[in-house]
């Protein structure tokens, strides 16, 4: 890529009207604060701000509908977390199916950097992330959080889902990675579907 | 770093297959068979080595060496001997040849049809396992035909896989994943719902079956058949109902039953010791031997921070294959007891007081010298080759009465237990023990003059003598008695002073098998505590004696074995290797044999 070049004038004189201009931002703001109803700050902690969607807080583990963890103890997000903050112990359970899932499973949540990593690395959609900031505690062991209380949806989901799995497309990170190796290295293409809508199909 | 993360299968940083002809350090498939100048390794076809033949095309190649067949594998000429495979013949040239029932020690099926390659002048693709190499042949590993026979004979072995990686222990050692990430990334044409469902979570004794992740390799059927000789498993019903099967779901009962999750290329056999207790990914492989018993089986240690998690075999032609026992692999639980010694420790008055070892030393020293001549040392075969060397010395430099036969475990060294691995003798190093002349004085002269109280002081230099009734009984007559001990015993509070050890997944040194066959054991995990190898106790106990031995490491000792006892002359670790070196005559080892 060339080189560019640019060229700032710094050669304007200070005059007066810059100041006034930024002032007349500063009264603007003022009157909308004092006068109008679209104000920058609430009233934390009876106010809270409503962040998005795609917002990056506390995890949640989701649930089955019989209330047992959805998550099966695979291990991808321990492996894929940069943190290492969680811990995972996998036990078995007598469902013929799905026979393992985890008898604890605990995240630190000072250690972690909530880069939802997790979330993505999750293939059964167990982990997602809340949009609940508020990191309190009176000691360090009260922030390593349990099973139990990551399952505890009603405390976190007050404020909706956070960063969770929206798109089910087959074309998830992995695939791509070791289509565009079988590409460069072998030069084949193989056929790829559409992506498929509705649930998550696991080819 | 996100992209490469996810980028990277599960199983890519796996240990390698206990199966594979890889060593460890995720080299290159093949070399481990094919190490020029492996002394003995070309034991039959299966495990020549290949000669490279460079390639000239000007000057027409010699003939062949009598015996042998010249064939080129991906463009690369090479001469392996007749009767070869071309799965072996590829896999001396380090290409790995994807397959599933195909097993370097099993005999050759022939079923999955996954090794099939493109052969010059063969109308059709031909498998790799069962077709021999013969002079002249070109064989392409890598053409587009290939390619796409290992594509769709993958998407038809899948066709009822019901991918539930997340739940299977095979994860990250499983060869349809690999295989999948490597020449498959089809999408299924069918839908989870409309494949056939089978048996899952059948409980086999210490094997749990699970019949839909199976791909009717018969690998467990033919380990069955040949090697243990037990004929367990076998296919039921047909077509795509097909399913592996023990008779009335009755338990594996024989001692070889963990090699079956071994064997099993996907999750169908997986072990009940090992499952949920980890994912593969995460443990890093130390080669080693295993201390079960006087065969020595080759393995790989299993650990992550500073814990073992299981044992696998690692494959040594000469002396376990591919197979390793469970009265073996069980060995790992005895290192992470609690039970351990972690501290030395000197008697008080009737308590005990805990010490440093430099302390310890020093109270030992100076009985040892006080008792002179009457200090007795009884070694143990639990103990490498440098423990045992180091010991002796300190015998001689004391001038006592010196053994290791309590149990006489020398009379059942070479005795097998059953016809595939075990044998009677329990110790790994009694072959060590004898060689090295430790069994001097008598077992039962050291005992009579423990009793009459001809002995004033008296080492020993493992608790596992104290499993021996006559020994538990007769330290308590001798009055200074020191142990190195790795595990508490209740008869340990007879002993004077107790010393703590490390176990031989914590340390370097070598054993050397019934064979006469030296071979290396590493260290994979740190001792607890102040737990150190045996040899570094003897050589601090000599170095008090006056006239220190300049040894600093384990390698150090075993150059002094090397320069001391003949048959071990000429040899250092490095020599020894990852798969053991055979010593002595040749007729001692085939009467081992």
């Amino acid at each position: 890529m060339a080189t560019r070049v640019v060229t700032v004038n710094r050669d304007t004189k200070p005059g007066l009207l810059p100041v006034l201009r930024g002032m007349g931002v500063v009264f603007s703001n003022m009157v909308k604060t004092m006068f109008g109803k679209e104000l920058a700050t609430v009233s934390y902690p009876e106010q809270k701000r409503s962040n998005s969607g795609r917002y990056r807080g506390i995890h949640v583990l989701t649930q089955r509908e019989d209330g047992t963890p959805k998550c099966v103890a695979c291990f991808m997000c321990a492996t894929v977390c940069p943190a290492e903050c969680i811990f995972i112990e996998s036990g078995e359970r007598p469902e013929r199916q799905i026979e393992k899932y985890p008898t604890r499973f605990e995240i630190d949540l000072l250690r972690c950097v909530y880069c939802g990593f997790c979330v993505d690395a999750c293939p059964e959609e167990a982990i997602i992330m809340s949009r609940e900031n508020d990191l309190v505690g009176t000691s360090r062991a009260e922030l390593i959080i349990d099973r139990d209380r990551l399952m505890d949806r009603g405390k976190l989901m007050e404020h909706g889902a956070g960063y969770r799995p929206i798109d089910h497309d087959v074309r998830r990170p992995v695939r791509i990675a070791a289509l565009e190796r079988l590409k460069k290295e072998h030069g084949i293409v193989p056929h790829m579907p559409e992506p498929r809508v509705g649930p998550a199909h696991r080819g | 770093m996100t992209d490469e993360k996810k980028g990277t299968p599960p199983g890519a940083q796996t240990p390698p297959k206990a199966d594979e002809p890889r060593p460890a350090g995720g080299g290159a498939p093949g070399t481990q068979e094919t190490k020029p100048g492996e002394k003995g390794a070309a034991a039959g076809p299966a495990e020549a080595p290949a000669l490279k033949v460079q390639p000239e095309s000007s000057i027409p190649a010699p003939p062949p060496k009598p015996g042998h067949v010249r064939i080129t594998i991906d463009g690369t000429p090479l001469e392996v001997p007749s009767g070869t495979s071309v799965i072996q013949a590829a896999a001396s040239l380090g290409i790995e040849i994807p397959h599933f029932c195909y097993h370097p020690d099993l005999p050759v099926d022939g079923n999955c049809r996954m090794c099939v390659v493109e052969i010059d002048k063969m109308p059709k693709l031909q498998i790799a396992c069962n077709t021999q190499a013969t002079e002249g042949m070109v064989v392409h590993t890598e053409s587009a035909k290939a390619k796409q026979a290992h594509r769709t004979t993958l998407e038809f072995l899948l066709v009822n896989h019901p991918i539930d990686c997340p739940v299977c222990d095979q994860a990250g050692e499983c060869y349809l994943q690999d295989q999948y990430m490597e020449v498959g990334l089809h999408d299924s044409k069918i839908e989870p719902e409309e494949k056939v469902r089978k048996r899952k979570v059948v409980d086999l004794g210490p094997i749990m079956l699970d019949a839909e992740r199976c791909v009717l390799c018969s690998r467990c059927i033919r380990f069955e058949r040949f090697v243990t000789g037990t004929d367990s498993f076998e296919f039921r019903n047909r077509g795509d109902h097909t399913q592996i099967a023990t008779f009335q779901d009755r338990p594996i009962t024989h001692n070889y039953a963990w090699n079956l999750a071994d064997v099993c290329p996907v999750g169908a056999l997986l072990s009940h010791d090992f499952r949920f207790k980890m994912r593969v990914w995460f443990l890093e492989a130390q080669d080693s031997v295993c201390p079960g018993c006087s065969t020595g089986c080759n393995i790989y240690v299993d650990h992550r921070d500073g814990e073992v998690h299981r044992l696998r075999p690692r494959r040594n032609v000469e002396v376990n294959k591919s197979w390793m026992c469970d009265v073996g692999r069980v060995e790992y639980k005895e290192i992470a007891l609690d039970t351990r010694v972690t501290a030395a420790r000197v008697r008080k008055g009737a308590g005990w007081e805990e010490a440093t070892i430099a302390t310890a030393l020093d109270v030992i020293a100076d009985k040892l010298q006080e008792a002179g001549k009457a200090a007795a040392f009884l070694a143990t075969p639990q103990a490498t080759n440098e423990d045992v060397y180091m010991f002796r010395l300190l015998a001689d430099r004391v001038g006592g009465m010196l053994d290791f036969r309590v149990g006489n475990p020398q009379d059942k060294v070479t005795v097998r237990e059953d016809n595939v691995l075990l044998r009677a003798d329990r110790n790994p190093n009694t072959t060590g023990c004898l060689d090295q002349g430790i069994g001097r004085t008598g077992v039962d002269t050291i005992l009579n003059a423990c009793r009459s109280g001809g002995v004033k002081a008296l080492v020993l230099q493992g608790q596992d003598l104290l499993k021996d009734p006559v020994v538990a009984e007769v330290i308590a007559k001798v009055p200074f008695v020191a142990v190195m001990a790795s595990h508490e015993r209740p008869d340990l509070d007879k002993a004077h002073v107790v010393l703590p050890v490390a176990v031989w997944a914590e340390l370097d040194g070598t054993f050397t098998n019934y064979q006469r066959r030296v071979q290396r054991i590493r260290r994979a995990v740190p001792a607890p505590g102040a737990a150190v190898p045996r040899w570094e106790l003897a050589a601090g106990l000599i170095t008090r004696l006056g006239e220190p031995v300049p040894v600093s490491s384990a390698r150090d000792v075993f150059t002094l074995i090397a320069r001391d006892i003949k048959v071990y002359a000429g040899l250092d670790h490095r020599a020894v290797g990852a798969t053991g070196r055979a010593i002595g005559d040749q007729a001692t080892q085939e009467a081992r044999a």
